[in-house]
């Protein structure tokens, strides 16, 4: 079956808008072609070198002047592994280290978003960091940890195997300090981690019934070892099973020993409770060998078929529709549930939902999240990125702060949400300065284009094909050229204020319904 | 029909921004009757650390002395009167601003209060209170957050809101017109200023759900704005009545950004607030102190700052659910069941700490582990409702499912 929808709706879906790259190989392989090649990605970082070009201003000050830092700092430093970046966490290093790192992570992934030929990967990892959220701008020991967690965690399995993927997560640094496991002891466990296993990870509050039972043996199908869904006893127990997963952070170990300063995964068995236990009904033989409790955990909820419906659910309302057409989700449960084992059970999901009938009429049904907007919009007027603290520090302000949401959750994946007053009002003011190029953060190329044309009309339809493809309605040209205070058919080009004039209306385009939408 | 009160609205839209009458909705009559704030603690406060028995022998046996409040040490927790004999209930001691309120009656507290369903879940039970019901199939049969269910009842179905956050709460989910702002100290302009608001008024003429958000968001500005800036545009800087000062916290900036709002006397009546950082399974004895100071202080700033205008405001502050009796090996406390909620309102039985106290022992507790509900939260808002709110209709409208229990409050 070959994939048949308006190319500009997979894009907006499967990828931060068009850019030039996909209508080049859209032409050349046609868009069965590019899913192909989307679903299946090289390993390698397209965007290496442009990332390892990137800088940003990192300046603190210190009570010793030798110690004080003013410099451009690459961001690549991110692509060194977590023991390098630990030493950040010493004593008397300054903040300003250890959040560097999240502001590199997310430089880098703005330059991927408008940039990398892997489109559909950089959406997914999108979706698996809000899906895996970990929030390093209210912890930064999380920020020292998540160039890591966002390249050999997120990045790593984001097409790959849903199984391996968890343990990933489980295992990780920054999912460790965010949720609390590497403090939890056995005797009285922390529950943080293991809460968010079920309901946000994998089953999902819909199967959470701890409003209707409070045994174990009650949930419907338990005492066949198939329980419909989690309560509190699977979460204490859970969390019993993941003491003693944590992570190499100098904790004291005991007799005046500590763990070692890496920030790498370890196990310490004298803090692992070595009972027997009792998970979604199934039995743990006491004292396990190690990690292998929490390896089962792992193993029972990523097969469980609450999981399936949940993140498939969830990746249909992230691509598709805050409604999804349930014939869908059902397709994609399918072949996540049969394709478990392969090492790109995500891909495939992705492929059926793609692949499903109602893909192609989703065209606009969701508003477009802050990134989503910057990244589109950088893409279709043709902007070259330079990170900025001024771009990173107004995309926080637009709502989607990259890596620092605070929940758990993610950020939210409702229109609603996203259309607030406040929310609003940050749209119209990120597209005005992208088109300013107010933030240093990289002009948009297609402006003198735009100023060149000779009539106020004639400029909106040139920026308004370049970021959607199509003429503008008459209504919208005479909405933005009379808005303006210009006149259709006088001369535009001989204008001194030609170019600034081009940049408003670009923005404007970009502020129609059409372009918030995808 | 002209009439002379739409004349009127017109002339004062004009007078505001010319260039956005278009967006100009009917002026709102001057606030009916009292305002609604309510005032929502993210991630599940710890209520046994705030508000608690302190000579309760399983309160002492179940906590180590840091994460429990204590009789005596250098900080000993503020001693309460108006509580259930028998028992030394105590505050926080970084929260003295609230027992002011309480001593002076204008605040009342009801322990062991909250959802009643069986969820631990943050964002279940954070849904299911904003949505003011108790089980996900009510959903089916009321629309919307309980504010908003509040506001039609009351007739101000098409009367703006105001939440001091960035996104659309859920308490007023289905509302037809909320105004988000967290923080109202840069203003709140149309970027890109008069033509932009030319532009959009042909731009958004259309009913998709992002035009009506358009739309909504500059008739909100039109509101707002032009009542935080001086002639020459700059913002004026807020100050608070009654020589309050409020601290530059989430919890400070968002009731600073509702009293304003309040005073500007748009026809308001309902606010919303957030404040997170409540979710402590680790380290949580200096993190619960810092934000139960943020959260006093800020109470004691929003009731000096409008002390003239009291008699008409009734503020709740409530969490998804309190935390687990015992703690945790990680100096924290997982998720619980029962919490707190601080009522403050005009003429009601304040200095008091109503609902009945469930006790701490085992068999007491809920599923064994967690402080049993003795107050549905909705009985709260219902009487409420019922008396300082000044809308005894409303509640059956509001909470259609609830046979709602006296709490004491009026």
């Amino acid at each position: 079956m070959t994939f048949e929808v308006d190319p500009r709706t997979a894009l907006n879906k499967l990828a931060f808008g068009p850019g030039t790259t996909e209508r080049h190989d859209i032409a050349k392989t046609g868009l069965e072609g590019w899913l192909m090649q989307q679903l299946r990605p090289p390993t390698d970082d397209d965007c290496a070198a442009r990332i390892a070009e990137a800088h940003l201003r990192l300046k603190y000050t210190s009570k010793t002047p030798e110690a004080e830092v003013d410099e451009e700092r690459p961001v690549g430093v991110i692509a060194e592994p977590i023991d390098q970046h630990w030493k950040t966490v010493e004593k008397n290093t300054p903040g300003q280290e250890r959040t560097f790192l999240r502001t590199a992570v997310a430089a880098a992934t703005l330059i991927r978003a408008v940039h990398s030929r892997w489109q559909l990967r950089e959406v997914l990892v999108d979706f698996w960091h809000n899906h895996f959220n970990v929030n390093a701008l209210g912890d930064n020991l999380v920020a020292v940890a998540l160039p890591a967690y966002d390249r050999d965690v997120i990045r790593r399995h984001a097409l790959g195997n849903f199984r391996a993927m968890l343990e990933a997560v489980a295992s990780s640094a920054a999912m460790q300090i965010y949720l609390n496991n590497r403090s939890s002891r056995g005797g009285a466990a922390n529950e943080n981690y293991a809460r968010e296993l079920f309901e946000l990870h994998t089953l999902g509050r819909p199967a959470y019934l701890n409003a209707l039972y409070n045994k174990w043996r009650k949930v419907p199908g338990a005492l066949d070892g198939h329980p419909q869904g989690y309560i509190d006893q699977d979460v204490y127990e859970a969390a019993r099973a993941f003491t003693g997963w944590t992570i190499e952070d100098g904790a004291g170990i005991g007799a005046g020993r500590r763990l070692p300063m890496t920030g790498r995964f370890t196990y310490v068995e004298t803090w692992h409770d070595n009972y027997q236990k009792r998970v979604l009904a199934s039995e743990f033989d006491p004292y396990q060998s190690p990690l292998a409790d929490g390896r089962r955990v792992l193993d029972l909820v990523a097969d469980h078929p609450a999981t399936a419906r949940f993140v498939c659910d969830k990746l249909c309302r992230r691509l598709v529709s805050d409604t999804p057409d349930p014939a869908m989700v059902s397709a994609a449960v399918k072949v996540w549930t049969e394709e478990r084992r392969k090492p790109d059970q995500i891909a495939r999901t992705v492929e059926a939902i793609v692949r499903s009938d109602s893909f192609g009429r989703s065209a606009g049904a969701k508003v477009k999240r802050p990134i989503e907007l910057y990244a589109s919009f950088a893409r279709a007027a043709g902007i070259d990125i330079t990170p900025t603290p001024g771009l990173l520090g107004e995309l926080d302000a637009s709502g989607q702060r990259l890596f620092g949401w605070g929940p758990p959750t993610g950020h939210p994946d409702e229109n609603d949400y996203w259309l607030s007053s406040n929310m609003m009002r940050r749209r119209w003011s990120l597209l005005l300065g992208l088109a300013d190029d107010a933030w240093k953060a990289g002009a948009p190329r297609i402006v003198p284009a735009i100023a060149e044309k000779s009539t106020p009309e004639e400029a909106v339809g040139a920026a308004h094909r370049q970021l959607l493809g199509v003429e503008p309605p008459a209504k919208i040209t005479l909405a933005i050229v009379e808005g303006m205070g210009l006149k259709r058919g006088l001369p535009f080009d001989t204008r001194k204020d030609a170019l600034p004039l081009a940049r408003r209306l670009l923005a404007y385009c970009a502020m129609t319904p059409a372009f918030q939408t995808r | 029909m002209l009439t002379r009160r739409h004349l009127f609205a017109t002339s004062t839209a004009l007078a505001l921004a010319p260039s956005v009458r278009a967006f100009a909705g009917p002026e709102l009559a001057p606030a009916a009757g009292p305002l609604l704030v309510c005032v929502f603690l993210r991630g599940g406060m710890d209520s046994l650390g705030i508000v608690a028995p302190v000579d309760d022998r399983d309160y002492v046996a179940d906590r180590p002395p840091e994460l429990r409040l204590l009789a005596d040490g250098d900080k000993p927790a503020l001693r309460l009167e108006g509580t259930p004999a028998g028992h030394d209930f105590r505050l926080h001691p970084e929260m003295g601003g609230l027992r002011e309120l309480y001593q002076d009656k204008r605040v009342a507290l009801v322990h062991a209060s909250g959802l009643a369903n069986g969820t631990r879940s943050h964002f279940g039970a954070q849904e299911l209170i904003e949505r003011g019901i108790a089980n996900p199939d009510e959903a089916s049969q009321v629309t919307g957050g309980w504010m908003a269910r509040w506001l039609a009842a009351t007739g101000a179905a098409q009367t703006p809101a105001f939440a001091a956050v960035p996104g659309l709460p859920e308490e007023l989910a289905d509302h037809a017109d909320t105004i988000c702002a967290a923080d109202l100290r840069g203003g709140m302009n149309v970027p890109g200023g008069k033509q932009a608001v030319a532009v959009f008024k042909h731009l958004y003429v259309g009913s998709s759900a992002f035009e009506q958000a358009a739309r909504r968001t500059l008739h909100g500005i039109v509101l707002i704005d032009g009542r935080l800036r001086e002639p020459d545009g700059k913002v004026v800087a807020y100050r608070p009545g009654g020589g309050a000062a409020y601290d530059d916290t989430e919890i400070g900036r968002g009731l600073q950004s509702v009293a304003r709002v309040i005073r500007m006397d748009l026809g308001i009546r309902a606010f919303a607030v957030d404040m997170g950082g409540w979710d402590t399974h680790e380290n949580q004895p200096p993190r619960l102190a810092n934000l139960a100071g943020q959260l006093a202080r800020a109470l004691g700033a929003f009731h000096g700052d409008l002390h003239d205008r009291l008699d008409r405001i009734v503020l709740v502050v409530m969490s998804e659910f309190g935390r687990r009796l015992r703690s945790n090996k990680s100096n924290g406390t997982d998720h619980g069941h029962a919490g707190l909620t601080i009522v403050s309102a005009p003429h009601i039985a304040g200095g008091v700490m109503h609902g009945s106290w469930p006790g701490l022992s085992s068999a007491r507790l809920d599923n064994a582990v967690d402080l049993a509900l003795t107050t549905d939260i909705r009985s709260i808002l219902a009487e409420l409702m019922a008396g300082p709110l000044g809308t005894p209709a409303a509640p059956a409208a509001v909470f259609p499912h609830l046979e709602p229990k006296k709490v004491g409050l009026i």
